[in-house]
């Protein structure tokens, strides 16, 4: 499997492109569409600014080509601006992220409080995480993320016998979204413990050693990336041990199509789409989605049985 | 509307080129986001259910205003356009978004309802965008047409329900044609009663 696209690209090029694909899929038929595809492509390989930390057994040489920023930073969801993919980007601006302060306790926390931003970061080095970003609705990009490690802010937490699992929560203040509590109340998701503990899971700060924009869920938001994107709770102000299993807020809507586990599974459908394949968000065509996202070697033994739908959506 | 003093051909011509410049610009638009494939997509199929669910309202609101009923023959227009959306939709379904990968959109579409909407829709509206024109009204004969177009009373409401299905939450947008559709039921009901 090869990885095409660049990720640097100027934007005038980037939107001609666009045209000359239209025109390509229109004119030439689609087997020829990647052919045609691959011509406009721009072919300087741009070196990873950013360091691979996780790749695929077998897969060791294939780099992850990162998503253009301007594409991370325009198509997102963030329901409390809008609905639509482009609606963050154009709204998330009001949403002011300094000063910031995260609520870290939960009856599973020995060392509660309310902790500012800057004193979380403070405590573990920023790393950099090239890591594959597999949305629910079939789609991916690739994302140099930077962030801390969310197992040292659990760990700065002084987790007690009660910590089972980790409760996120956003930020929901109408004043500042304008369809904040879409969902009658604000964001939230969780983890298990030892999900929160694996050491892929990130508290991310920022892309493309840039700050996070607030449509990427400035300026503190959760990475994990063998799960689908809806679990990646952004803007996020409370942090808390819990004994109990979180409602998540996509569980809470529709327990049908969404679940607490939410762990990529090409076997396992949504009830409306296929998710055996995606869509890469910038190319023509699908490719194979990978189990667990591509990171089986690191979550796999997280999760006994395979067979067991509850994991999988 | 100010155009009456042009000939009614020119009018159509000016539709017609209208709801081209439509599709044309905003596929434009939406191959400019960062998802293409959605953008056209989703573009399509709103704007071809927006039509659709217009071209409906044209009989109730002729017996209300004069304007509506001079206009009578814009329905046609706006209802092939409508299919030309939908089959512009469809396309892009098949190509863009599965590649031609067959055995793929049978696995999407087994036990997907809003899929099934969808297609059972789209082949409902195809024999009665090919009967759209004068030729086919004589062919079939006024009665048999009409009968044969009755059937945008099972077409629309699928569409909208497969849009409405479509959305990740309740959104207010299918909700809005859906209220729609459902005056154009009553308004029918009693017109017959």
């Amino acid at each position: 499997m090869s990885i095409k696209s660049s990720a640097i690209t100027p934007e005038k090029v980037y939107k001609r492109r666009r045209v000359l694909m239209a025109a390509g899929a229109g004119v030439l038929g689609v087997p020829l569409i990647n052919k045609a595809y691959g011509l406009f492509q721009d072919k300087q390989e741009v070196e990873a600014p950013f360091p691979q930390v996780v790749s695929l057994p077998g897969e060791k040489n294939q780099p992850l080509i990162p998503t253009p920023y301007e594409t991370i930073t325009t198509y997102n969801n963030y329901y409390e601006f809008g609905v639509g993919k482009d609606d963050p980007s154009k709204a998330a601006k009001t949403l002011t992220t300094s000063p910031w302060s995260v609520d870290i306790g939960g009856e599973g926390s020995d060392k509660p409080g309310r902790y500012d931003i800057a004193d979380i970061k403070g405590e573990s080095a920023i790393e950099n995480h090239i890591y594959r970003f597999r949305c629910v609705e079939a789609w991916s990009m690739v994302i140099p993320w930077n962030g801390i490690k969310l197992s040292d802010v659990i760990k700065f937490a002084l987790p007690n016998s009660k910590a089972k699992y980790v409760r996120f929560t956003t930020i929901n203040d109408p004043q500042q979204m304008p369809n904040a509590g879409w969902a009658g109340g604000p964001y939230v998701e969780g983890l298990t413990i030892e999900e929160a503990m694996n050491p892929l899971t990130l508290l991310s700060t920022g892309i493309y050693d840039k700050p996070l924009e607030q449509q990427n869920g400035a300026p503190i938001r959760l990475v994990v990336p063998w799960k689908y994107g809806f679990k990646y709770a952004k803007s996020i102000v409370k942090i808390e041990l819990v004994e109990k299993m979180p409602k998540n807020t996509w569980w809470l809507q529709n327990k049908r199509e969404y679940g607490f586990y939410a762990n990529v599974n090409p076997q396992f459908s949504h009830p409306r789409w296929t998710q055996a394949t995606e869509r890469v968000i910038g190319e023509l065509g699908r490719k194979p989605t990978l189990l667990y996202n591509g990171y089986a070697q690191e979550v796999a033994h997280l999760y006994p049985d395979l067979d067991n739908r509850l994991y999988f959506y | 509307m100010g155009l009456r003093w042009l000939p009614l051909a020119t009018q159509r011509h000016l539709m017609n080129t209208g709801l081209c410049l439509l599709l044309i610009l905003g596929s434009f638009e939406a191959i400019m986001g960062p998802d293409l494939v959605s953008n056209l997509r989703d573009f399509t199929g709103t704007y071809g259910a927006y039509l659709l669910v217009a071209s409906l309202l044209f009989t109730p609101l002729s017996h209300r205003f004069k304007w509506v009923k001079r206009n009578l023959w814009m329905r046609r227009n706006i209802g092939v356009w409508g299919f030309i959306y939908a089959a512009a939709h469809l396309v892009i379904w098949i190509v863009l978004e599965f590649y031609f990968d067959w055995a793929l959109m049978l696995d999407e579409i087994k036990g997907n309802l809003f899929i099934l909407l969808g297609i059972f829709a789209f082949f409902l509206l195809v024999p009665m965008a090919l009967t759209s024109n004068n030729r086919a009204v004589k062919f079939l004969s006024f009665r048999k047409w009409q009968l044969l177009h009755c059937l945008t009373y099972l077409a629309i409401p699928s569409v909208i329900a497969h849009h409405f299905m479509a959305q990740k939450t309740a959104e207010s947008e299918p909700l809005f044609m859906g209220l729609v559709l459902i005056l154009v039921f009553i308004w029918r009901y009693r017109h017959v009663h």
